[in-house]
This record gives C-alpha cells, structure tokens and sequence, in this order.
C-alpha cells in the first residue's frame, strides 16, 4: 500500500511540475498510471456494465446486436496483438492470417459435424500451434524483419485460401450454421453475441492479469532491453514464442466467432485491409493498455460505417491519419488520454486509492 | 518454353529490383522499411498518366513525375520519419510508414477512382525474336531503363563527392557528422532518389499491370522479397535479387498447381527462406550486436 502510494505522488508532483514548462505534444506524450477508481466506483461501474451488456441483445433488433458482435470480436483480437505488440514490442502486420486460420477452423470443423464448443477450441487451437510454429523461426528476426514476414502472411492469406480449395472450398466461399443448440431458447444472433461476450470477458481477465503480473513484466522487460532481461533470467526466446503464439490464439478464437457470426466466409474476408484495421485498432486504443482493446474495437466498428457514407476512400484515409497522428501525438492511445483528462478528477473521488 | 519464361520473368524482375532499389535507399538512410514505397510507387504512376492524358509528352511526364515524387518522398522523411529516427524508436516508425500507405492509397482512389486506367507503353508496342525467344520492345526497354539508372546510381555512389558523402554519413555517422557531413540531409537525399526510382518502377510497370489503387501491392511485397534475398543495404544485391524474384514467381505461375494463386505465397516464401538460413541475404553483412 505504502510503495503505491508514493508512485501515485510522485506521478502527481511530476505532473505539476512538468506542466509550466512542457508544450502540449509533450504534455500528450507523457506516460501516466491507469486510473485507480475508488473501489465502490468500480464495482458499481462494472455491475452496471455487466447488467447492461446481458439485457442489450434481448431488447436490440438484431443488427444492433451484429454490430455489438463484432466490437467484442474486434475486442478479443485487440487483447491479443496488443499483449504482443504494447506489451512485447514485436510486430504484428499478419494477425489476418491468424484470424483467417480460427474462422476456416469452425468453418471446417462444423462441415465436419463437430459441434460449436469443439470447433471454437480448435479456432483456439489451431493458430496457436500455427502461430508456435511461425514464431520459431520468425522471433529469431527483430522488429523490421518480423513486420515484413508477417505483412507477407497478411498478403498471402487469401490466396492461400483460394489455392487450399479441397478444404476451404475456394473462393466459393464456405457456409457455417452458427445457430444454437436445441436446447438454447436463443435466437442466432442472441446466441453469439452471448458466447462472444463469454469469450471477451474471460480474454480481457486473462490479459489484464498477464499484463499486471510476472509474465506481463517479463514481456515488457523482453521489449524494452532484451539482453538485460535475459541476464535477470527472463528465458528471452520462450517468452516470445509463447507471446506470439498466445497472441495468434486469441485472434484465432475471435475469427471462429466472425465465421459463427456471419455464417459465410471466403478469401476477401481476410484481406490485408483486416490486418491493418487489427494494428490501427491497438494504437488507437492504447498500445500496451488493457481497456486499449476495447475502444480501438469500438473505432473500428464504428468509423468506418461513419467514413463510408462520405467517400470509399474516406476510411482509408482516416485509418492513415488517424496512425500517424497517433504514433506521434498519442503514443497512449485513447486510454492515454482518457488518464491525462480524468486522472486528476478521479484521484479526488471520495475513498480514492493513493490518496 | 522455359527460356520465354525466364526472359519474361527477368522484365517483371527488373522493375521489382528498381522498387526494391528504392526499398534499399530508405533503409541505408534511415534503417527502417517504407511500408508506403509501393504507394508512393503507384503515385508516381498516377501523376504520369495524368500528364499524359493532359497531352504532356510521354517521356516529360515520367521526368516530371520522378521529381514530384522525390520531392514528396523527401519531405515526407522530413516531417514523418526524421523526428521518430531521432528519436529511437522502431514500432512507431513502422506504424506512421502503414499509415502513409493506407492514406496515400485512399487519396489516390479519392483523386483517380478505383476504375483500372490504360497506361501507353513507355518503349511502343511489338516484340524482337532472338533465338525462339520473343522479347516485346517493352520489356527490353524496361531492363534497358532499370540498367542505366542501377549504373547512374553506382557511378553517384562510389565516383562523387556527394557518393562519398552518403557513403560516410551510412556506414560511421557520427564520424561523418564531425568531418562536417550533414547526416540529416544525406538521409533526405536518400528518400528523395529512393521516390524518383519508385515513380519510374511504377511507370513502367503500369502498362503490364493496368493502372489501379491496387496495383502496387503484390509488387511492393516482392520488391520487399528481392530487397531481403539481396541483404537489404546492398543497391546491386537489391537488383539480382529482383530479377531472381522475378523469374521465380514466373516459373511458379508457370509450373506449379493454382500457380496464379501460389504467386503471392512465393514471397512469402522466398522472405522467409532467406531471412532463416541467410538473414544478411546475398550481398548483405551479418549484423552485430554490441552489448
């Protein structure tokens, strides 16, 4: 309690003394804490949340919950890339790929007479054997090299699946029943929308206790001074493949539910678009935050439909702007300026933390 | 049959090695790969088009559009790239290069449409027989054009001043900076011959591909495979590795199943390949790390 304390002060006192003096690009660039709410403010705020996210789909029509859907699958992968890219510091250009290998996963493995659970632990399964086996060899290559194998993994997924016709079926594309069991009283898109929440959540407390424990600290270690961190004993070359091959899983298990979702998949599903959506999606958010995953889901969800009914450029457009001003702007993302614009004003809540 | 094909290849192979040329420059100055080459590339080839469909003369509107997109390239290593060089930090200089790909493809379409556009011939049309094989007036002229520029730019490296100066400025920068080289403005002169290369790259390849937003994508991943199969710092290394990438993905279009689907899998292949068994590639240095 005590070593918490101190850290929030010093942030605080650092902050009021950088302000006089920084310029605003500075100001912005500035790492901060996450914000520690009161406990009664974040039970409340998570009851409300949770209570909130389980009625929507039984009161929505159902595009509204395809929508909702997707920013939970956009969610789930945005947790992983970002455990690999905030938090371990190695490229990802390629995570289509992965998201592509879960949605075939279901796809292939429902045409196969599976049933749902199954084939969403093979989405699971599947492109984390893949990703191991790709991250072998690949995380012997730094950054550079590594973005550029994984960007021809992006450009090559499609084609990929058009040429491994027997099992995809082409650029045909493939049908999945994504409805429920008979004994779930659910329509199809409840019936997602349900499972997706289950899996989001279960990924967002995963990550967030990877991230705030040993492991997590071992990957940032591993980021920020590779040899230092394998001098203290971080086993440099385990973590990262494990890293690359956890992060593959979680995009895998959202592409099953894409397919479950949309029950039609082909080839241009997977395009290089998907994987740029995935990188522009982490660094809004926040890269190496955990709430991160979820704002830069909702951007993606939701700029996009705004952008298009301007031009089908426009969200391009936006999607490139929007990386560069970030990279130099907003290096913490969304969340990072959510913590520079409420960090005071939730420090002075009654019951604060730290305070 | 197989000759055709490998002649064939090593046209297509020269304009991957002229973009991977370009690919080579930018990492020599600033070690980082430009993701947005291919679009500056297709940029290039745009501006050309337009002048000509304005009635500019063939020939002047690819010199014209070779220094707009120098220009550009330069200052965009200037506002974009040199700050986050300075700064040392890889991940967002990778994510600012993706995010002048994505928004200079959406500007092209914006400006050009995404309908495929007929780009006329830089060389004319109609071919030359040279025993059994032949070779279109296109083609030749294409590895005509790319032989000339790699030598223009080896007697700029290794015969001038200037090429002295870039040369220090790469390989001992500091050492450079204090026998009074300006490393700053070597690494803008590098992104400017670098756009310049990748407009004439796209220029001629125009005609093969048919203009379209979509058209540098494929080629910007293998000139991104000859790049690293030629270790990267090497400009001569970039062109064999081109041309080998270029016959390569020919004879696999050729001769394997769904070879027209498996193209784009060579790249990646050939990328991978390299970097695993030999990551310096052919003309490349091993890279050391010092504690």
């Amino acid at each position: 309690m005590t070593a918490t304390t101190t850290r929030a002060s010093t942030a605080r006192s650092g902050r009021e003394r950088g302000r006089s003096r920084d310029s605003l690009a500075a100001w912005l660039r500035r790492p901060r804490p996450p914000l520690a709410p009161p406990r009664w403010l974040a039970v409340l705020a998570t009851a409300a949340g949770a209570i909130a996210l389980a009625v929507v789909p039984l009161v929505n029509p159902s595009y509204i919950n395809l929508t909702l859907t997707l920013v939970m699958i956009w969610t789930i992968v945005g947790l992983g890339l970002n455990l690999l890219v905030g938090f371990g510091g190695q490229v990802s250009l390629g995570h289509s790929a992965f998201f592509a290998i879960g949605a075939y996963a279901v796809a292939v493995g429902g045409a196969a007479g599976l049933p749902h659970p199954a084939t969403l632990a093979g989405a699971a399964v599947v492109p984390f054997v893949v990703g191991y086996l790709v991250g072998l060899p690949a995380l012997r290559l730094h950054g550079l090299q590594l973005g550029l194998v994984t960007l021809a993994m992006a450009m090559a997924t499609p084609a990929a699946i058009r040429a491994l016709e027997p099992l995809t079926q082409g650029s045909r594309g493939i049908a999945i029943d994504g409805s429920p069991p008979a004994w779930v009283p659910l329509a199809h898109d409840q019936w997602v929308y349900y499972l997706a929440l289950a899996l989001a959540t279960v990924a967002y407390v995963v990550t967030r206790r990877l991230a705030r424990g040993r492991l997590g600290r071992s990957f940032v270690a591993v980021r920020d001074a590779e040899v230092v961190a394998e001098t203290l004993g971080v086993d440099v070359w385990h973590t990262k493949t494990r890293l690359f091959a956890a992060s593959a899983a979680y995009a895998g298990v959202a592409g099953g539910l894409y397919a479950m979702l949309l029950e039609f998949i082909g080839p241009e599903n997977f395009s290089l678009t998907l994987s740029i959506s995935f990188v522009t999606l982490i660094v809004v958010g926040g890269l190496a935050t955990v709430p991160g995953a979820v704002l830069g889901a909702l951007f993606v969800q939701y700029v996009p439909t705004l952008t298009s009914s301007i031009s089908p450029a426009a969200t391009g457009a936006a999607y490139g702007v929007v990386l560069i001003l970030f990279a130099f702007f907003v290096p913490f993302g969304l969340v990072g300026l959510a913590r520079a614009a409420l960090g005071r004003i939730v420090a002075r809540l009654p019951g604060a933390r730290g305070t | 049959m197989l000759l055709q094909q490998i002649a064939d290849g090593v046209a297509t192979g020269a304009i991957y090695g002229a973009l991977a040329l370009a690919i080579v420059l930018v990492y020599r100055a600033s070690r980082t790969l430009n993701f947005a080459q291919g679009e500056l590339a297709l940029l290039g080839a745009y501006v050309s088009w337009q002048l000509v469909a304005w009635g500019v003369p063939l020939w002047t509107a690819l010199a014209i559009s070779m220094i707009a997109l120098g220009a550009l390239s330069a200052a965009s290593e200037r506002v974009l790239v040199r700050p986050l060089v300075r700064r040392h930090q890889p991940l967002p200089l990778i994510i600012v290069t993706l995010g002048l790909m994505i928004a200079l493809n959406a500007v092209i379409g914006w400006a050009w449409t995404y309908q495929t556009k007929e780009v006329p011939a830089l060389f004319g049309e109609g071919a030359v027989t040279v025993a059994g094989i032949a070779l279109s007036r296109q083609d030749l002229g294409i590895a005509a054009t790319v032989l000339v520029v790699a030598i223009g730019l080896g007697l700029l490296f290794e015969r001038t001043r200037a090429g002295l100066r870039m040369r220090a400025a790469i390989s001992a920068p500091e050492s450079a900076e204090l026998s009074g080289i300006s490393t700053g403005r070597t690494m803008t002169a590098g992104w400017a011959i670098a756009g310049a290369v990748g407009a004439l790259a796209g220029t001629l390849i125009a005609p093969e591909l048919f203009l379209h937003p979509g058209m540098m994508a494929p080629v910007l991943l293998y000139a991104f495979a000859a790049a690293t199969l030629g270790g990267l710092e090497s400009p001569p290394g970039a062109l064999v590795g081109g041309i080998a990438v270029g016959v390569v993905e020919n004879l696999a279009g050729s001769y394997l199943p769904h070879g027209s689907d498996f193209k784009q899998v060579v790249a990646l292949v050939i990328i991978v390949a390299v970097l695993l068994v030999r990551p310096q590639g052919m003309f490349g240095r091993r890279e050391v790390v010092r504690v």
